[in-house]
């Protein structure tokens, strides 16, 4: 990735950025970052500039942007986003990242699209590709949601976000258990465990699986309390016996205790589901992390075998054009960039 | 007074609905009651009065100041609630009859649009009653000029939901058969089951005490044998009542051809996996037990004390760590750039 050493003074938005891009229109901006849309000068790419503010702060950069560039750097792959360049002007650090218009929320949430199976297999497909690219570098995303699935205007779905990614270390290791979006956190991590793989990642694709077939979250707990709760009413309280050592984990507790949902529950549930869906969807969200499949597994499921075949990804749904104002448009931007 | 005009007519109204205007028999105080209507007019009439009206053949419509002459048999229940509704519905039944063309009938979409316009245009006209005799003399020259390109397309349009209807039969009757297969199925287990636990109960009684562990254990592997056993069998039958069941159907065909039109083959990593490793794993255990046993024989397996350790953790454990993962990893990262040629990679690039 060439950084650029030149320092140019800050400039206001509109005008040129380093020759190289340029800064149309600001989009977004939260606490650490402000997005701008904008071009490559070379290439007339459409590109998104996400300016890390630094100043502000005494510890010096915000993780999330480090861990941002160290992971995406690593990484190319079709499913995952595509960091163009990094480069410094004096007092912040600017991303260039891939212009993405659309996520999948937006369409979960657009009740005037309609999603064929086929459409699900897709976009299941493209992430599970996406995040196997990930987990065989040994890189655990950690905050999977449809929030940050992120779609080309080509239609393929690329894996964006990775302020809370990190790689395995050392075995002994501990990681943070306050990771992933709440709705999407896997049990071990609502027990608190601190050693747990790339299972996490895992589950959050079997519940955004789940998502896509309801089109209204799987399990939205109220709070870290209520999301165990939601959690094994639908999916069952988890025991030593089909999940060994559980107890064992440090926030362990058995307060209610519910039976797992027999097949038939589960069919009624998903009543749109083929049984090889539900049977992939059932591996993705086994409760013990060691008997979830990974993400190797669920590729070679046959779910994505039988027919229907997945949809090609220039003909998946996509975001109805012009039904949105500006202001809106602007907002969903924002609150998906930063 | 406004409120109270417009709710005393809300009043009258909703008795009004639920009164025939002939025998003023009300709904409410018999409920058997049933409306019908007749396409020619539209009054609603109960069915007690339609039969004894019309039963004697044609008869004009009881309604003061319709007087339109009604059959008994064109009478018929009220779908909706709104009459409007329910007389356009009529119109485009009629209209549909006869102006039954399908999309295959057309080059392109354009011409098929034009028609499926022309459709609404007659509709609409005969609907608001804009030139309504016109249009309706048109309509019925249509289907006189096209009277056997019609009848075509409606047999054609019986064959595909007679073929739709054979099909979802078809898809029942398989159904059933799996289910009835599997409770045959599940049946003998429950017998073999019973059977094998009254053979180890003699054999325990007659054997030795000694051996019972081991009669205990072959009693177990059987069960798991035969379980699985058990098990692909369905699987075949299963499969085997699929391909009956495409061969038979109507449907499949077509399936089967959009299959062949796509030429590239389903490949879930898109060919993005690598299956040639440049190492292979040594045997990991995957639980203390195992883990205990390998200590014993250290040569089997890779020995890390530290590690092996780890292993051991209750903690580690249940959050899904596993001694494989670690070796894996260790491994892998050790061999990831070794049979990469830049070089070569720059120029095939």
């Amino acid at each position: 990735m060439a950084t650029t050493s030149t320092t140019t003074a800050k400039t206001v938005p509109d005008s040129i950025v380093q020759n190289k891009y340029s800064k149309d229109r600001k989009v977004g901006e939260g606490t650490y970052a402000v997005v701008y849309l904008g071009n490559q000068v070379s290439t007339k790419r459409r590109i998104a500039i996400k300016e890390i503010k630094t100043g502000i702060f005494k510890d010096g950069l915000d993780m999330s942007a480090i861990r941002e560039v160290k992971y995406l750097q690593e990484l190319k792959h079709p499913n995952v986003i595509e960091l163009v360049d990094v480069f410094s002007t004096t007092n912040n650090l600017n991303l260039v990242l891939e212009f993405l218009p659309c996520d999948l929320e937006v369409l979960i949430k657009d009740t005037s699209i309609v999603f064929k199976s086929s459409d699900i297999k897709s976009w299941l497909l493209m992430t599970l590709r996406g995040i196997h690219h990930c987990h065989r570098n040994f890189i655990l995303h950690r905050d999977l949601k449809p929030n940050n699935l992120l779609l080309a205007p080509d239609g393929q779905l690329k894996i964006a976000d990775f302020g809370l990614a990190r790689s395995l270390g050392n075995p002994n290791e501990d990681l943070s258990s306050n990771v992933v979006t709440r709705w999407y956190r896997s049990p071990e991590l609502l027990f608190g465990a601190r050693h747990y793989t790339g299972a996490v990642d895992i589950w959050s694709i079997g519940i955004i699986f789940a998502e896509l077939m309801l089109r209204t979250p799987y399990l939205p707990g109220k709070d870290d309390v209520d999301q165990l709760d939601v959690t094994f009413r639908a999916l069952g309280t988890p025991t030593e016996q089909i999940w060994p050592n559980v107890s064992s984990l440090p926030m362990y507790n058995a307060l209610r205790v519910y039976p797992p949902p027999s097949r038939q529950e589960l069919r009624n549930r998903f009543s749109a589901a083929t049984e090889k869906a539900l049977d992939l969807l059932i591996s993705m969200t086994q409760l013990d992390p060691s008997r979830r499949c990974d993400s190797t597994q669920a590729l070679l499921h046959e779910f994505f075998t039988e027919n229907p075949r997945p949809t090609e990804p220039e003909n998946l749904p996509k975001k109805k054009e012009k039904v949105k104002s500006e202001d809106e448009l602007d907002e969903s931007n924002k609150r998906r960039k930063i | 007074m406004p409120s109270k005009f417009q709710s005393l007519t809300i009043s009258l109204d909703d008795r009004s609905k639920d009164m025939c205007p002939i025998c003023k028999t009300d709904k409410y105080l018999s409920p058997n009651m049933n409306f019908l209507i007749n396409p020619e007019c539209y009054h609603k009439i109960c069915e007690s009065c339609v039969d004894r009206i019309f039963s004697l053949g044609p008869a004009p419509c009881p309604y003061a100041s319709c007087g339109k002459i009604l059959r008994k048999n064109r009478f018929k229940k009220q779908i909706f609630d709104d009459l409007r509704i329910e007389r356009e519905i009529d119109i485009r039944k009629r209209v549909g009859s006869v102006y039954n063309k399908t999309e295959e009938d057309f080059d392109d979409l354009r011409e098929f649009n034009k028609y499926l316009e022309t459709i609404e245009n007659i509709i609409f006209n005969l609907n608001y009653g804009i030139d309504a005799e016109e249009t309706e003399a048109d309509l019925v020259k249509y289907e006189q000029e096209h009277k056997l390109e019609i009848l075509e397309k409606n047999m054609r349009q019986s064959q595909k939901n007679a073929d739709l209807a054979a099909y979802q039969e078809a898809m029942e009757r398989l159904k059933q058969e799996k289910l009835r297969i599997q409770k045959q199925m599940e049946v003998e287990d429950m017998e073999y089951q019973k059977q094998s636990q009254q053979d180890l109960l003699d054999k325990l009684t007659t054997g030795s005490a000694s051996s019972t562990d081991e009669i205990i254990k072959q009693q177990q592997q059987n069960a798991l044998k035969r379980s699985s056993l058990r098990r692909r069998e369905l699987q075949q039958i299963t499969n085997q009542l699929d391909q009956q069941f495409n061969k038979s159907n109507p449907l499949y065909k077509h399936a089967k051809e959009l299959e062949e039109n796509l030429k590239t083959p389903f490949t879930p990593f898109k060919g993005d996996r690598d299956l040639n490793k440049n190492y292979h794993l040594l045997p990991i255990p995957n639980d203390i037990d195992e883990l205990m046993d390998i200590e014993n024989h250290i040569s089997d397996s890779y020995f890390d004390p530290y590690v092996n350790q780890l292993a051991k953790n209750k903690e580690y454990l249940g959050a899904g760590w596993r001694l494989q993962h670690v070796f894996e990893k260790a491994l892998d990262e050790a061999f990831i750039g070794l049979g990469c040629f830049i070089e070569k990679e720059k120029a095939t690039a």
